[in-house]
């Protein structure tokens, strides 16, 4: 009898409430993104300053736009710890939550675990250059290839009369992405190099920088990405070594400034989109975008400088704020694949996919960068 | 530039730093029974310590010696709070205990120290020596000296002093070594301050040189452990073991690949292993 009351109370309450759930109105009138990023683990850096990004985004649509086509935007993160496996799991709970889109800021290995899971859709978009997708799928990545990124280096050393380079890769996923640009492009254009690889728990890289760094080889180049390039950078100074060092693509970011500024080599190069040297930006319209996204984002993180990491996640949030914008269903995967294919994405640089390539950006878009005075500007030559 | 040499250099390098770390395992091992999985907590929690003082402005050697006594009352504590009060416990168990606080000394440093690497200057800098074609930092050479003196100073203490052989006679049975006077409590805290202080050591050498984050604790403690476990968790071999595992790396990284020297390491360790289960499999096993 007792039983029978409760259920009778329940049955009011409920008629007296609504049985439709308020959180269900609330998805109704959001578009979910899904964001898989590694905010702990080995490569942290990498995840978090590419989600503060994302929150950045999330925030300038939703509070001085009012949102997309009336619907606000609402990112639903999951942290993969730059693990394979977790990866594979976060692509699982965020498509089952229902999100329209899912961006990618996790590193090779991890993002590859990802991609099978969305062969049926949604669209996935990503920034590692490690990544060259199947322009048949779903899955687009907005910077340039590492192919492209070895090539914009091959070209600057041919261009300083460079014809041989030291070459330091590290022993996972990434490393050996890189291993294979270098045998690609490097021989191409007539380039030798010293390949030396460095296991992940290596506490000096002296040995293989001894390998790679004869008295004929006038520039060195490490692929090593994340904090353990800092084991690469001190291993150069323990060897007294001079030659221009260059530096991977996600190593151009303050935080390592901040873990080598004691043992800056003579000279510190890098791989990076030209935004990062907005002097080399040629469109007046894409040096005024950068400026205004790193103006806004150094003012909401309380000085925190936008780098070569943030600008990579605006990339994605701007292909993202592009198709809620565009394309009537962005949860159709089909629909968005014909946007992005026939649509520049307007970002800090423009991002150009096509049917037959689903990389937005290739070698132009790269420049050879070199640290001075606080901050990255245009590479001098090899001297 | 001698590629032999440099390879020597940074295998004793990689080998001095093994070699604390083993050791500070092995002697928690030997008195308490318990393999400490939070030991390289130690090296985590003094490299950040180092890195965040400098960084706010305090003195190197201030920061060191906040650093290393942050590191023994780390690992004291440990013992004091956690694994004496459970003794009765099953020995798995209280391995899943540190284990346990490994994971909470992570998130306390995550919370503490941010997620970026962090690192501070070296002790003693200047150009690197020269030596028979290779290039040794003045830090890697005061890593190799003071890092080897101080495991084999540890060594020592356990082998030759009374404090060592109590400590020892607590491993091989507790309540014996109770009935004969000793002060079981007193002896493991001995231990562990050791352990701790070797962990800190670790850190405030190898460090400058490289980079710490508050993940690296775990990856510490499979260092020493390897090279504990080559030494067949006997304390005067943890030395040899941790300079050979070093060297060993090195000339494997230098002369086959790196892509090779997990494999091959593991590999060595496994055929060790079995090795010294020999021992248990005779009646052996391991004795205080």
């Amino acid at each position: 009898m007792t039983q029978l009351r409760a259920l009778g109370a329940a049955c009011a309450a409920f008629a007296a409430f609504g049985w439709t759930p308020a959180p269900a109105q609330n998805a109704a009138a959001e578009w979910k993104i899904g964001v898989i990023a590694p905010t702990t683990g080995p490569i942290a850096t990498i995840g978090t300053r590419q989600l503060a990004t994302l929150q950045w985004w999330e925030r300038e649509v939703n509070a001085r736009k009012g949102g997309i086509k009336g619907r606000k935007v609402a990112l639903k993160h999951c942290n993969d710890e730059a693990s394979p496996e977790k990866a594979a799991a976060c692509a699982r709970e965020l498509l089952a939550q229902g999100v329209v889109l899912l961006l990618n800021a996790s590193v090779t290995g991890p993002i590859r675990a990802t991609m099978p899971l969305v062969k049926n859709g949604p669209v996935m978009l990503t920034p590692s250059p490690n990544i060259v997708p199947d322009a048949t799928g779903y899955v687009f990545q907005t910077s340039p290839p590492d192919a492209d990124l070895v090539l914009a280096l091959a070209e600057y050393a041919k261009a300083s009369g460079v014809t041989r380079l030291g070459m330091v890769a590290a022993t996972d996923a990434s490393g050996e992405v890189g291993v294979a640009s270098a045998a690609a492009v490097f021989p191409r254009l007539g380039l030798q190099y010293n390949l030396a690889r460095i296991d992940l728990r290596a506490t000096d890289a002296s040995t293989q920088l001894s390998r790679v760094a004869g008295p004929d080889v006038p520039l060195l180049y490490s692929t090593y990405t994340g904090g353990g390039a800092v084991t690469v950078v001190k291993g150069y100074a323990n060897l007294g070594l001079t030659q221009p060092l260059v530096v991977s693509y996600a190593n151009i970011s303050d935080p390592f400034i901040a873990l080598i500024k004691d043992e800056l080599p003579r000279r510190l190069l890098g791989t990076a989109l030209r935004a990062v040297a907005p002097e080399l930006l040629t469109d007046a319209a894409e040096r005024e975008r950068t400026a205004t996204f790193t103006r806004s984002y150094e003012q909401w993180r309380g000085g925190e400088r936008a780098d070569m990491l943030n600008l990579l996640a605006l990339g994605m949030a701007d292909a993202a704020e592009s198709i809620l914008a565009n394309v009537a269903d962005p949860s159709d995967a089909d629909a968005v694949k014909k946007y992005l294919e026939a649509t520049p994405i307007k970002s800090f640089q423009t991002i150009r996919f096509s049917p037959q390539s689903h990389v937005g950006m290739n070698a132009k878009d790269v420049a050879i960068v070199e640290y001075r005075g606080g901050r990255w500007t245009r590479a001098d030559p090899v001297r | 530039m001698s590629l032999f040499a440099q390879a020597v250099i940074s295998g004793l390098m990689a080998g001095a730093v093994y070699a604390l770390l083993a050791v500070g395992l092995i002697i928690t091992l030997r008195t308490s029974r318990i393999l400490n999985l939070a030991y390289g907590e130690t090296y985590a929690i003094a490299g950040l310590a180092v890195s965040l003082l400098t960084k706010a402005g305090a003195p190197l050697w201030l920061a060191i010696v906040v650093a290393l006594l942050l590191a023994v009352v780390f690992s004291v504590g440990l013992d004091r709070l956690f694994l004496q009060p459970r003794s009765h416990w099953p020995i798995p168990m209280l391995i899943l205990v540190t284990l346990g606080v490994a994971f909470v000394s992570r998130g306390v440093l995550l919370v503490l120290a941010g997620i970026d690497p962090l690192s501070f200057p070296r002790l003693i800098s200047g150009k690197p020596l020269r030596w028979l074609g290779g290039a040794l930092p003045p830090q890697g050479l005061l890593l190799i000296v003071v890092g080897v003196a101080t495991a084999i100073a540890a060594t020592a203490f356990m082998a030759h002093t009374r404090t060592g052989r109590q400590l020892r006679a607590c491993a091989a049975n507790a309540d014996a070594a109770q009935l004969l006077g000793v002060d079981v409590g007193r002896a493991r805290a001995i231990a562990f301050a050791i352990a701790g202080l070797l962990g800190g050591v670790a850190a405030v050498l190898l460090v400058p040189l490289t980079s710490v984050d508050f993940q690296a604790g775990l990856a510490m403690t499979l260092r020493g452990f390897i090279a504990a476990a080559l030494a067949g968790m006997v304390p005067a071999r943890g030395v040899p073991a941790g300079l050979c595992l070093g060297l060993f790396e090195s000339f494997v990284s230098t002369y086959v690949d790196a892509l090779a020297q997990d494999p091959i390491v593991f590999v060595v360790l496994i055929g060790a292993a079995l090795w010294q289960s020999r021992a248990i499999r005779h009646g052996g096993g391991l004795r205080a």
